[in-house]
C-alpha cells in the first residue's frame, strides 16, 4: 500500500498540468484579494446600553439609528455583555449612556457629571476617529444649550485593543479550503472515470490486492496533496501579502486533511456517475462553485437572503471553513472547534458508506 | 495430462441476455489453448469467469485444480492476465508499474528481467503512451508475467495489430510456453488460431461448437479442397444440378462467383472441368485451395468469421 501511495504521488508530481492548475486558480485568487486589499464588505455595528432612560437618552439612540451607516443594534443586552463583545471584536462600537444623563428641563444644577463612555475596538482607526467625532456632536447636541461647561456631560473614549483582523486573512481561509475542495471533487472523478475507461480498475482486480488498499493509497496521496497544497497557499498569504495566522498553524493540518477526505469520498460518489473524464470534470465543478458561494468562502453568510444561511449550514465546506477561521483569525485553539471538527467528521462517515455503496469498477 | 482449467457447465446471463451457454472445456498444462470466435462469441466473458472477474450464473470453474468461488485470491496470485485494451498509469514508467504491479504478488520476477524478455529494455524509462501499438502489447504481456505464473491468459493480444508486430507477439507467446507456462488466449484471427495454438475452442453466440486440435477440426471436413469459380453468367438451375455430383455448392458470391467444394479428392477436379464443359458453363476464373480453418468456422456457424 505505502508502495502504491508513493507511485500515486509520483504520477501527481509529473502530471505537472493537472497539479499546476488545481494549485493555480486559487493561488491566483490569493494574489487577487492580496492585491486589491480589500477592506472587507461588513459595515460597522454599534451597540447603546442606555442606563437612564430619559428624554435625552431616548433621543440620543434616535439621532444615532438616523444614521444608517453606524449599524445600531435593537437588542437590549447588558453593559458587561456588550463589553465583552467589544473585546471579542464582535462588536465595533459600544455607547453606554450613565444614569442621570442630563434631564431636558434642569432646575437643579447639580448634576453630577457621569461621563459618556464610547468604546471602540482598534480594527479601523480611520472609521473610529470619524465615528467618534460623530457620537461626541450627538451626545453634545441632546443637551441643553445652556449647560454651563462644567454642567456638561463629556464623554470618555476607550479603546480596546483587539487583533487586527483584514479581510485579507479570512478570505484566505476560504481560498485555501477552496483549493483543496476543488483538486479533491474534481480530479477523484477525473481519475476514476479514466481508470475505469482504460480497465486499470479491473487489472488491478485482476491482482491478488485487496483493492481497499488502492482506494487508501489514493486517500493518502490525495491527503499529503492537500497539506501541501494548503501550506503554498499560506505561505503566499503570510509571507508575500502579509496575512496574520493569529492561532497556531499547526491546527490548522489537522483541519484540513479531515475536509479534505470529505470532499475525496464526495468526489469518490460523483465518480460513480462519471462515465467520461469530461463529464466528471463538469461534475465536480458543479458541486464546487455552488458550494464555493453558499459556504462563504468570500463573504459572510449571515447577510444572504431567505433560506441560503440555514442552507450554508447544511454544507461540508461551511464546519470546515468555520473551524479553520476560528483559528486562523480568532486565535482559538484546536479543541474549540470541536463542534464543527464532530460535524466533518460525520460528514466523512457519511460520504464514506454513500460512496461505498455506488462505486463501480466497470 | 494434468489439467490447467476445467470448465464445467459454464452459463452467465445479464438479464434475459445468455452471454455464455452450457460450455464446458478443459485446459491442459503446458499446451497453448485458443478460443476463436467473432465478436460477441462470449470469449472475453468466459475469461473473465476463469480470472475471477465476474460469478459465473451456473456451472463450475477449477483453475489450477483450485475451485475459483472458492480460492479466487489464490488463483489470481497464481495466473498472469492481459486484459483486452487495458491500459496503464499514464506517468509511471514501464519499469515502475512493473515494480509496483510486482508488489501485489508474493512472488515476482524483476522488471529488468521481464523488459529483457519482450524486448523493451531500452524503454524501461518510458511511459506506456510513448510506445508503438506492438511495443505495448509486448508490455502487457510482461506486465502480465511479473507473478511468475504458471497459467497466462491472453485477451486478444494481437487485435490491431499489424502483420509483423503479431508476428513478433506469437513469438513471445512460443518463448513463454517453451519454458512451460500454459497459456489461453481468444482471437478471431484464422491464422493466429491455426499456428499458434495446440488446441481451439470454437465459439459463436456463448455456445461452444467444437474443441479439438487445428489439424483435426479441418480433417472433420469431409472436402478437403475449396473452389473459387467466376463465370461470365449466372448459372442456371440444370447447370447447377449438373454439377451436383461432383461438388457441393458452399456459397453465392458477388459477381457471377460461387464457393464450391470437391467432394473428391485434386483429382476429381478433372470429373468438375469435364462436366462444365458438357454444360456449356464459361469458366473466367478459377481458385482452388486446401480448407482452413475458415471453412470450419463457416461449416460450423453458417457465418463467416468477421474481422
Amino acid at each position: 500500500m505505502l508502495a502504491f501511495t508513493f507511485a500515486n504521488l509520483k504520477m501527481m508530481a509529473r502530471n505537472r498540468q493537472a497539479t499546476f492548475w488545481a494549485l493555480f486558480f486559487p493561488l491566483l485568487l490569493v494574489v487577487v484579494f492580496g492585491l486589491l486589499d480589500i477592506k472587507g464588505v461588513g459595515s460597522p455595528n454599534l451597540v447603546l446600553v442606555d442606563q437612564a432612560d430619559t428624554d435625552a437618552s431616548k433621543l440620543l439612540r434616535d439621532e444615532l439609528a438616523a444614521i444608517e451607516f453606524l449599524g445600531l443594534e435593537d437588542a437590549q443586552i447588558s453593559e458587561s455583555a456588550a463589553r465583552g463583545r467589544v473585546a471579542d471584536g464582535d462588536l465595533d462600537y459600544l455607547v453606554i449612556i450613565p444614569p442621570g444623563f442630563v434631564d431636558l428641563s434642569p432646575r437643579d444644577t447639580t448634576i453630577v457629571p457621569i461621563p459618556v463612555t464610547f468604546l471602540y475596538n482598534t480594527r479601523d482607526a480611520q472609521r473610529n476617529q470619524l465615528v467618534d467625532g460623530v457620537v461626541r456632536n450627538l451626545v453634545a447636541k441632546v443637551q441643553p444649550a445652556n449647560l454651563s461647561a462644567e454642567q456638561a456631560l463629556p464623554v470618555v473614549s476607550i479603546e480596546i485593543l483587539v487583533p487586527e483582523v483584514s479581510y485579507f486573512d479570512s478570505v484566505l481561509m476560504g481560498l485555501m479550503a477552496l483549493g483543496i475542495m476543488t483538486s479533491a471533487i474534481i480530479s477523484i472523478p477525473v481519475r476514476i472515470s479514466t481508470y475505469r475507461n482504460q480497465s486499470i480498475l479491473k487489472r488491478l482486480l485482476v491482482t491478488p490486492l485487496p483493492i481497499w488498499k488502492y482506494f487508501a493509497s489514493e486517500i493518502t496521496a490525495h491527503l499529503v496533496l492537500a497539506m501541501v497544497q494548503a501550506a503554498i497557499i499560506l505561505s503566499v498569504g503570510v509571507f508575500v501579502f502579509g496575512a496574520k495566522i493569529h492561532g497556531n498553524p499547526a491546527w490548522l493540518f489537522v483541519i484540513v486533511p479531515l475536509g479534505s477526505l470529505v470532499f475525496l469520498n464526495i468526489g469518490f460518489i460523483l465518480s460513480a456517475w462519471a462515465r467520461t473524464p469530461a463529464a466528471a470534470s463538469g461534475m465536480g465543478n458543479a458541486v464546487v462553485l455552488p458550494m464555493m458561494f453558499f459556504a462563504g468562502t468570500f463573504f459572510s453568510t449571515d447577510t444572504f437572503p431567505w433560506i441560503f444561511p440555514d442552507l450554508a449550514e447544511g454544507l461540508p465546506l461551511t464546519p470546515m471553513l468555520s473551524a479553520l477561521r476560528q483559528v486562523a483569525i480568532d486565535g482559538a485553539p484546536l479543541w474549540e472547534t470541536w463542534p464543527q471538527l464532530a460535524i466533518l467528521a460525520g460528514w466523512a462517515a457519511g460520504t464514506a458508506v454513500v460512496a461505498a455503496k455506488v462505486f463501480r469498477f466497470s | 495430462m494434468d489439467t490447467a482449467i476445467r470448465v464445467e457447465g459454464l452459463v452467465k446471463r445479464y438479464g434475459s441476455f445468455t452471454a455464455v451457454d452450457q460450455v464446458s472445456f478443459t485446459v491442459n498444462r503446458g499446451e497453448i489453448f485458443g478460443i476463436l470466435g467473432p465478436n460477441g462469441a462470449g470469449k472475453t466473458t468466459i475469461l473473465e469467469i476463469i480470472e475471477g472477474l465476474q460469478a459465473p450464473t451456473e456451472g463450475r470453474v477449477t483453475v489450477l485444480d483450485l475451485d475459483i468461488s472458492r480460492h479466487r485470491n489464490e488463483v489470481k496470485a497464481r495466473i498472469g492476465v492481459q486484459l483486452q485494451s487495458s491500459a496503464y498509469f499514464d506517468y509511471l514508467s514501464l519499469q515502475e508499474i512493473l515494480s509496483l504491479l510486482g508488489t501485489f504478488y508474493p512472488k515476482r520476477i524483476p522488471p529488468q528481467t521481464l523488459l529483457e524478455q519482450v524486448g523493451l529494455l531500452d524503454k524501461a524509462g518510458s511511459y506506456v503512451k510513448h510506445l508503438s501499438g506492438g511495443q505495448v502489447q509486448r508490455f502487457t504481456v510482461a506486465a502480465g508475467l511479473i507473478n511468475d505464473p504458471e497459467l497466462i491468459i491472453l485477451d486478444e493480444p494481437t487485435t490491431g495489430l499489424d502483420p509483423q508486430a503479431r508476428r513478433n507477439i506469437w513469438a513471445l507467446i512460443r518463448e513463454i510456453h517453451q519454458r512451460g507456462v500454459t497459456v489461453v488466449l481468444t482471437t478471431h484471427y484464422m491464422e493466429e488460431a491455426e499456428d499458434l495454438c495446440d488446441r481451439l475452442a470454437i465459439m459463436d453466440r456463448g455456445c461452444l461448437l467444437a474443441v479439438d486440435t487445428p489439424r483435426n477440426l479441418i480433417s472433420r471436413l469431409k472436402a478437403a479442397y475449396t473452389v473459387k469459380l467466376a463465370l461470365d453468367h449466372p448459372l442456371t438451375e440444370g447447370q447447377m444440378a449438373s454439377l451436383n455430383g461432383t461438388v457441393e455448392f458452399v456459397q453465392e458470391l458477388d459477381g457471377n462467383a460461387y464457393l464450391l467444394r470437391l467432394k473428391g479428392g485434386p483429382s476429381s477436379l478433372g470429373k468438375v472441368l469435364d462436366e462444365m464443359v458438357r454444360s456449356d458453363i464459361n469458366l473466367e476464373r478459377l481458385e482452388i485451395a486446401p480448407v482452413t480453418l475458415e471453412d470450419v468456422f463457416l461449416e460450423l456457424t453458417g457465418n463467416e468469421l468477421q474481422d
